[in-house]
Parts: C-alpha cells; sequence; structure tokens
C-alpha cells in the first residue's frame, strides 16, 4: 500500500468510527478538523436519507428516524460513487429496528422502490393493441414460449398493511399515519408512468406470477405454476393478470 | 485535447426550489452550474429538466465525485456516465474538486483533504488525464476549503494546483470563499493564495458564504448557506482585477433563499467585476 493510499484508509476508518485512535502526529488541531469532516459525513447522508424517505420519517418520527439512519451509516456505510443509493438496505435496516411495526420496513421499501423508478431507464409501454397485434398469429406454443420484458424500474413485494392508506395519510408533515392491515397479504408493484413513480396492489399469486416473468419465466411454465397454485381459477387469473399488467403499462415489449 | 475559451458571464447554480424560476420565467444568468451526479441517472424527470434548462442557458457540469485524489484511481463506470451526460448536455466545461471522496471499500460523500505531497500529485495528475482522456475535453478543478493539513505536507496548496494545471493542462476553478475559509484555519495569506496560482488557467470563481470561527470553536466552517460576506467581497475585487473578467457564479448549497436575494448577490459580483474591468482600462 502506498503512503497515500494507507493515509486515506486511515483517514477513512477515523471518520467512521469516533471512537478509533488518531494517528500519533496528530494534534488536538487535527482532532477538531477531523470532528468537521465526520460531522459533514453524517449530516449529509442522514439528509439523504431523510429526503428519500419523508413518509418513513413521518411515521417513526423525528427521534427514531435519526438513530435509524444513524444504525443504517454504521451497518451500510455508502460504498457507491452517488449519494442517491445511500438508501440502499435501509428497508432491511428498519425490517430489523423496527420488528414489531413491520409496517416501517414495508412503507421504506415502497419509498425506496418509488425513489429508483424516478430515475430509471426511459422506455415506452407495450400497449395493448400492439400486443394483440405482435400476437394475433400466436399459436399454443407461441402463447407457451412468450417472455415479456418489463418497464425499467418495476419492483414487487409481498406486503401485510394497506399501503395505500398508509401512503395518503402520510402525505402532509404532522398528519398520522393510517396503519391497516389488510384483510389479506397482498403483492404492491411500484413502476414509473411517463414521469411518476406509482404503485398498485395485486393479489400474491399474479404477484408471484409477475415476479416468475421477470426473472425469465415463459407464459406457459407461470400459468403451469397457477394451475397447480390456484387450481381451477387459474385460467382466468392468468388472462387477467396479463390485461393488467399491458394496461397499467408495465411491459415494455415481447422478449422471444 | 481542445482549450477552454474564456466566458466571462454571471450564473447561478441550478437548485430544486428554484426549478420553476429556470423553466417558467427569464432568470438573467448567463450560464447555469449544476451537480454533475444529480443528472448522471438512466432517465426520468431530472434529465427531462436539465435540458430543458439547457435549451434557455449554457450550463456547467459541476462534480462532487470524482475523486481525483484517490489513490486507488478513478471509477470507470462513474467516467463512462459523466461523458454520456457531457454528450448529451454538450456543457460550457465539466468540473470537480481537488480532493478524494473515496477509499476502494467506502464513500465519505465529502470532499476530504489531500496530504500536499509529491506522490499525491502524481496520482492527481494521473487521474486527471485519465478524466480528461475519457471526457475527451479538459477539466475545470476547484480548490477545496479544508479543516485540518497534514504532517507530511511538502508544498503549498496554491503550488499543488498550479504543478497539476501545468503538468495535466487542466484549468482552474476558482473558489474564493474556500481560499478564504482555508486561509482562516491554516494562517496562510488568501492574497499569496491567489497570487501563487497561474491565474491565465482561472476560467471559473464561485462566491459562497461561511460560518465564522468562534473562540469556542476556532474553526472557520464553509457552509455554502448564507450570503457572501465582505472580507470574501474583497477577495473576489481582488482576484478580478488580477484574472481579467472570468465566469462569477454565487454558490448556495443549503439555506437556499429566493432567487432574486441571489440575484441580487449576483448583481454585486457584476459591479465588482465591471470596476475592475474599468480600473484595468484606465
Amino acid at each position: 500500500m502506498t503512503a497515500l493510499a494507507t493515509r486515506q484508509a486511515d483517514f477513512m476508518a477515523s471518520l467512521l468510527d469516533d471512537e478509533r485512535a488518531l494517528p500519533p502526529d496528530w494534534t488536538a488541531r487535527h482532532a477538531a478538523g477531523l470532528e468537521i469532516y465526520r460531522n459533514n459525513y453524517r449530516s449529509a447522508l442522514v439528509e439523504a436519507l431523510r429526503a428519500t424517505f419523508e413518509r418513513t420519517e413521518r411515521l417513526v418520527g423525528d427521534e427514531s428516524f435519526a438513530r435509524a439512519a444513524a444504525h443504517h451509516l454504521i451497518t451500510c456505510p455508502p460504498s457507491g460513487w452517488t449519494l442517491d443509493l445511500a438508501g440502499q438496505g435501509f428497508a432491511e435496516t428498519c425490517e430489523e429496528l423496527f420488528a414489531n411495526d413491520p409496517e416501517v420496513a414495508e412503507l421504506a421499501w415502497l419509498e425506496w422502490s418509488m425513489h429508483l423508478a424516478f430515475v430509471a431507464r426511459d422506455a415506452e409501454p407495450l400497449g395493448t393493441e400492439q400486443f394483440l397485434e405482435q400476437a394475433s398469429a400466436f399459436g399454443e406454443e407461441d402463447w407457451a414460449k412468450l417472455r415479456l420484458a418489463f418497464m425499467p424500474g418495476i419492483a414487487v413485494r409481498d406486503l401485510r398493511h394497506d399501503l395505500k392508506a398508509l401512503w395518503s395519510s402520510l402525505a402532509e408533515a404532522a398528519e398520522e399515519g393510517e396503519v391497516t392491515l389488510l384483510a389479506e397479504p397482498a403483492t404492491c408493484i411500484v413502476w414509473r408512468e411517463g414521469e411518476r413513480p406509482v404503485f398498485i396492489n395485486v393479489s400474491t399469486a399474479e404477484g408471484r406470477a409477475l415476479s416468475e416473468m421477470m426473472s425469465g419465466a415463459t407464459y406457459g411454465e407461470t400459468c403451469e405454476e397457477l394451475l397447480a397454485s390456484e387450481g381451477e381459477q387459474a385460467v382466468e387469473l392468468a388472462g387477467s393478470m396479463l390485461r393488467r399488467w399491458l394496461h397499467e403499462g408495465l411491459v415494455e415489449r415481447l422478449d422471444q | 485535447m481542445t482549450s477552454i475559451d474564456h466566458f466571462a458571464g454571471f450564473g447561478l447554480g441550478l437548485r430544486r426550489t428554484h426549478y420553476a424560476d429556470f423553466l417558467e420565467g427569464e432568470v438573467p444568468v448567463d450560464f447555469v452550474e449544476v451537480i454533475s451526479e444529480n443528472y448522471m441517472v438512466e432517465g426520468g424527470k431530472p434529465l427531462r429538466l436539465l435540458e430543458e434548462v439547457r435549451a434557455k442557458h449554457p450550463v456547467i457540469l459541476h462534480g462532487v465525485s470524482m475523486s481525483v485524489g484517490s489513490a486507488q484511481g478513478l471509477d470507470e463506470d462513474y467516467l463512462s456516465r459523466l461523458r454520456s451526460l457531457a454528450d448529451r448536455i454538450d456543457p460550457l466545461w465539466v468540473s470537480d474538486h481537488l480532493c478524494w471522496t473515496r477509499t476502494s471499500a467506502h464513500n465519505s460523500h465529502d470532499l476530504l483533504p489531500l496530504p500536499l505531497t509529491g506522490e499525491a500529485l502524481g496520482v492527481v495528475c494521473d487521474n486527471v488525464e485519465r478524466a480528461q482522456d475519457a471526457l475527451g475535453r479538459p477539466m475545470l478543478l476547484e480548490n477545496p476549503s479544508s479543516y485540518l493539513t497534514f504532517p507530511e505536507d511538502e508544498m503549498a496548496e496554491w503550488e499543488f494546483l498550479s504543478t497539476m494545471a501545468q503538468r495535466t493542462g487542466c484549468y482552474l476553478l476558482l473558489d474564493v470563499n474556500n481560499v478564504y475559509v482555508s486561509a482562516q484555519n491554516h494562517g496562510f495569506s488568501a492574497s499569496e493564495y491567489i497570487a501563487g496560482l497561474p491565474l491565465d488557467r482561472v476560467r471559473q470563481i464561485h462566491l459562497a458564504g461561511h460560518i465564522p470561527a468562534t473562540e469556542k470553536r476556532p474553526i472557520t466552517i464553509d457552509t455554502h448557506d448564507r450570503e457572501v460576506c465582505d472580507a470574501v467581497w474583497a477577495l473576489y475585487a481582488e482576484t478580478i482585477a488580477q484574472t481579467g473578467p472570468v465566469a462569477t457564479m454565487i454558490e448556495r448549497d443549503d439555506g437556499i433563499p429566493p432567487i432574486a436575494e441571489l440575484l441580487e448577490e449576483l448583481d454585486r459580483a457584476r459591479v465588482i467585476a465591471r470596476q475592475a474591468s474599468q480600473a484595468r482600462a484606465a
């Protein structure tokens, strides 16, 4: 390691760890200077988390959020060049810190997914009519082999809480979060509609099917899975989910 | 590598709270400086907004994460994204800071100070040359403000900057407030610093505010969150008298006021620069 690399590794370690002993040739003046860099580091990252997880902060309150953000920076110090990714893994941090309030991690996941969708690659969704045109000559085998490429920035997760109500109730500062359990678990889908990130809830069966197709499964394989889990409702669901994905603008193109 | 011509206008940094001012109105500036990293994204609204601003004003791409002082070298993904953005926006120029922000493991997202050694100078020059090659254009590098110096320092910061500019062909972005803050913190003469730079390489000047040192906290803190103080205005007058007309902007990063307040500060810079030009002509 060169002298510069060693100096930078030591400096970074001291920046991240308040308890670390300072180099022997450093004076109190150096320590005071380092303290300013430490404060800058922490405050910039906590501010970045606050900006990304605005509603999560409203839900748990300023102090709890500040503690969670500080914990996150210790356990997951940033490594990427963009401050925009400082919130990577924050939903998992919330899952650990707010284990008795699982809606916190669900909301943090939603805010993070919308944050990523906001700057995802631009693409035009495949409209229902375009799809029908392209699939007009499909035989049974073509349908079975059909693969779909989905719009950039789509994220999917199972939920137990009504995030739609929670999201709306936290739109303004000083509002109380409306935490309601869903009648049954659902899957949340996040994507970007034009320039605006949006989300909807669908059944967990549809959510599983979407996840599988996003991972490269064919429509045929996905329908077989549906048949095994949903029985006779599978046929109707296979059709309705495809119509929904096209109608909502989740599909970018056929991927065959 | 092409050169960068003088561009002697007056500008502001683009901040979110002023998007509507820039997009819906006519802001009387000659250029707009944006934080590069905010627009080094795949797609979405930020890029569209930047393109709209670019349609109305010349734009400067000002980065905070290149880390030209990193012993590990530069991040190739970063360079490639910055090149794409520069190709898309066609900026007046691309700038970053004389500092380091990351090691191979972590990123501080802060502008950290470099030891002013021959070894660090070699690393910075290699990295600046690599960046200029990747971007296909010369860069401007900005002097940082700092809160500590290193026992192993071998030269003054202005000597470091001078040699860097001479070796790499890069230009300088002179933050007059940063010179003032570091001079306060390290006890050197701000005038000597300015006079020690190759002023013919300065293509842009930043003006900003800071928190003065107190008896309890004997360190001046560079906050860029308030108006430019009189001492920094005086240093700007001294600088612009030596450089001649140079692109000048008010850089406010926090505590962002209504745009009218920043435009008033910019008018003060215009007056000072005009007086300096008249004095030079006389």
